[in-house]
């Protein structure tokens, strides 16, 4: 007897693969700009959590994107390109604005927080000079990591006790020390178009 | 570096597009460099290989990739900088390179988007009012009506800082009444090492020890500034007692009672045990141990008052009812005690920026009739830990020595051989049932997750050998997470004891009875 699939069974992987091609989406995306790689990648986000709430409080943040290629999936880097930016949330607009710190200075404003994740990693290039054979002979990985760092010391001491959320925060993220905050994606292979 | 120079550091990185513009009639790569330099930063902060590399440009031939991987290499070592490489041409025809190296928050005081906005208050909490002296009070006025200045800010909350050493300080930046106004708060909250009475510690654990099984608790903690309420459950816990229980109890805890010197501490638990077949062997080759018991229920109200707020000092009752083991009989036993403790620590936070943590507390126990104890014993324990630290490194000594006299319960025997004391040997293979006398020394090494121990101890009966027992062994213990593996030194056995488990807020010294 064959059995067919049940409807329910269906809608499901349906979902499941909708859902495959949704993240596929938000999956790196690498393209040739002029005589630079630039890189997009949606789901490599970096304003949420203390970072942000550091921001609402109306504080700058310094955040530094280190865009590397690699010959192969955890490599060494054959190129390697970091910007460093601070970022600040505008108390009255609500929205953020950027900084690219270091020669040419470029401030951008009024961004929402993905618009000014975007606008870091569009700043993020790599020459394609620097690849060498990378990219048109063999494919090459991307690996994106961003650090922010200038946080406060978490307040009240060393001497919390018991099991308290703040406690169970800080504790199961090792956090005594003022923090810094960091990720790091890898993605390949990709190849250049002519 | 001071803010003038940080902002004439910034503002030679703001210069850069004329500097990017001069690099087009700048000295091409290959041209050989007559100096390097870095401004903007003691030199004696970077690596001895970053600065040799740096050293050695002078008489190379200008190669920009590799002037910008160093100006990297100097940005991952001094996280708080940023750095810029500038290559201007020597008049003898060679290229003079400079990194430009700036301090991250003075980029911040230029980037910050709210510093157009005009500060219509600032507002200092935490703290009395009359506390806040003329320097604060003058950097308050010179922030208030004009556009935030950033660095202004960072100033004060130094000064707020250093003028409140016992509180941590906090800005905030907040919208002001109108738009385009904003408001700037320091808000002091107080260190909890500065306060007179510590809340008692109680740790929250989950783990398992190779010999002797899983065991967990959990205290739920419940906490204001001065008053915390904590239930709290155990179950199958076997690591600090010589007994395995589970139940729960709860805790109710004040430690300002009109004045922060003198707090009050109250406890009731409930908890079931489990006896392991050695200790049900051993208790009846020592008449001496009063028989176990099926439960244990226990009160304890405290008294603390702190002399200063490094020596503290408590006084109370522990009235405990023992169930007998036998289910079908209601009998019972009280073992009430009076209890009396010293508590005193100290840190130390000198500029060498070594840590130095001391914390030492005496504990007499006494059951007495005249509490209608029907068990009467007197129990002493002394428990001493001194750590110091320095960068990621961590040098702890701890030790403890404890004796009892009389027909102390089960629960006031000593026992070692856990996740804490003689790890690498057994509780039930040492001394099933416990022990009257006891000490143990433990002297502990950690760099970064990675942990090295040896530790020592004996525990034993009045009038029998005592032999000192030795272990060492090694551990990772990233976070609350931790894994260990001891071995015992002096025995003719080759086995290792594994503990693996979480544990939060460690209690501050020693084996910790509930």
């Amino acid at each position: 007897m064959v059995r067919r699939p049940r409807p329910g069974t269906i809608v499901a992987l349906t979902l499941f693969a909708w859902a495959a091609v949704d993240l596929g989406a938000q999956a790196v995306t690498v393209s040739r700009i002029a005589d630079a790689v630039s890189v997009r990648a949606p789901a490599f986000t970096f304003i949420k959590g203390e970072p942000l709430d550091r921001l609402k409080d109306g504080r700058a943040v310094r955040v530094d994107l280190d865009l590397s290629v690699l010959p192969g999936p955890g490599a060494r880097a054959a190129a390697r390109s970091r910007q460093a930016f601070v970022l600040s949330y505008d108390l009255w607009e609500e929205r953020f604005a950027v900084t690219l710190v270091g020669p040419p200075p470029r401030s951008v404003a009024y961004l929402t927080s993905t618009g000014a994740e975007a606008w870091c990693l569009e700043q993020v290039t790599v020459p394609v000079a620097a690849l060498g054979r990378l990219g048109r002979d063999t494919p090459f990985w991307i690996r994106l990591e961003y650090r922010i760092l200038d946080g406060d010391p978490p307040p009240g001491g060393d001497d919390d006790t018991g099991l308290t959320l703040r406690a169970l925060i800080d504790a199961l993220s090792a956090r005594r020390q003022p923090p810094v905050w960091t990720q790091a994606i890898e993605a390949g292979p990709f190849r250049l178009r002519p | 570096m001071n803010a003038v120079t940080g902002c004439t550091l910034i503002a030679l990185l703001l210069l850069a597009p004329s500097l990017t513009h001069a690099q087009d009639t700048s000295p091409p790569d290959g041209t050989r460099i007559a100096s390097a330099q870095v401004s903007g930063l003691e030199l004696s902060r970077l690596s001895p290989g970053l600065r040799e590399d740096i050293g050695k440009l002078a008489g190379t031939p200008l190669d920009r990739q590799w002037l910008k991987a160093l100006a990297a290499r100097l940005e991952d070592e001094q996280p708080r900088y940023v750095a810029a490489v500038r290559v201007t041409a020597d008049p003898d025809g060679g290229a003079r390179v400079v990194f430009v190296v700036a301090r991250v928050g003075d980029a911040e005081y230029h980037a910050n988007i709210n510093a157009r906005y005009i500060v219509e208050d600032v507002e200092i909490r935490g703290v009395p009012d009359h506390a806040i002296t003329p320097e604060m009070r003058a950097d308050v006025q010179a922030l208030t009506g004009k556009t935030l200045d950033s660095e202004l800010a960072e100033r004060l909350e130094a000064r707020l800082q250093s003028g409140f050493t016992d509180y941590h300080v906090e800005r905030r930046t907040v919208r002001g009444s109108v738009p385009g106004r904003i408001r700037v708060v320091f808000q002091l909250t107080r260190t909890e090492e500065s306060r007179w009475l510590r809340f008692e510690p109680l740790e929250a654990n989950a783990l398992y020890h190779s010999d002797q099984g899983w065991g967990a608790k959990m205290p739920l903690t419940i906490s204001g500034r001065n008053f915390q309420i904590v239930p709290h459950f155990a179950v199958d816990v076997g690591d600090d007692l010589i007994e395995e229980y589970s139940g729960f109890g709860l805790r109710v805890e004040s430690r300002k009672i009109g004045t922060e010197r003198l707090g009050v501490f109250f406890e009731w638990s409930s908890f079931d045990q489990t006896w392991r077949d050695p200790t049900l062997a051993a208790i009846p080759a020592n008449p001496r141990v009063p028989a176990p018991y099926r439960n244990r229920m226990t009160v304890t109200p405290l008294a603390k008052f702190a002399v200063s707020p490094r020596l503290t000092v408590a006084g109370g009752v522990s009235i405990a009812e023992l169930d007998s083991l036998d289910e079908s009989s209601s009998d019972s036993r009280m073992a009430n005690a009076a209890i009396a403790a010293v508590r005193f620590n100290q840190r130390w936070r000198p500029a060498s920026r070594a840590r130095h943590d001391f914390d030492a507390v005496f504990t007499v126990r006494a059951g007495t009739r005249a509490l209608e104890s029907d068990l009467e014993y007197e129990r002493y324990l002394g428990q001493a830990d001194y750590s110091v630290g320095w960068a990621t490194h961590r040098l702890s000594v701890s030790s403890m020595f404890g004796g009892l006299t009389g027909d102390a319960p089960l629960f006031e025997r000593f026992s070692l051989g856990d996740s804490r004391t003689l790890r690498g040997w057994d509780k039930y293979r040492i001394a099933p049932a416990g022990g009257d006398r006891m000490f143990h020394t433990s002297v502990e090494y950690r760099h970064r997750a990675l942990v090295l121990f040896l530790d020592s101890g004996s525990v034993w009966d009045a009038g029998r050998d005592a032999r000192v027992r030795f272990s060492s062994g090694f551990g990772f213990a990233p976070g609350p997470v931790f894994f260990t593996v001891g071995f015992p030194l002096n025995t003719s056995e080759f086995r290792a004891v594994f503990t693996v488990g979480l544990r939060l807020s460690t209690a501050s010294v020693g084996i910790q009875k509930n």
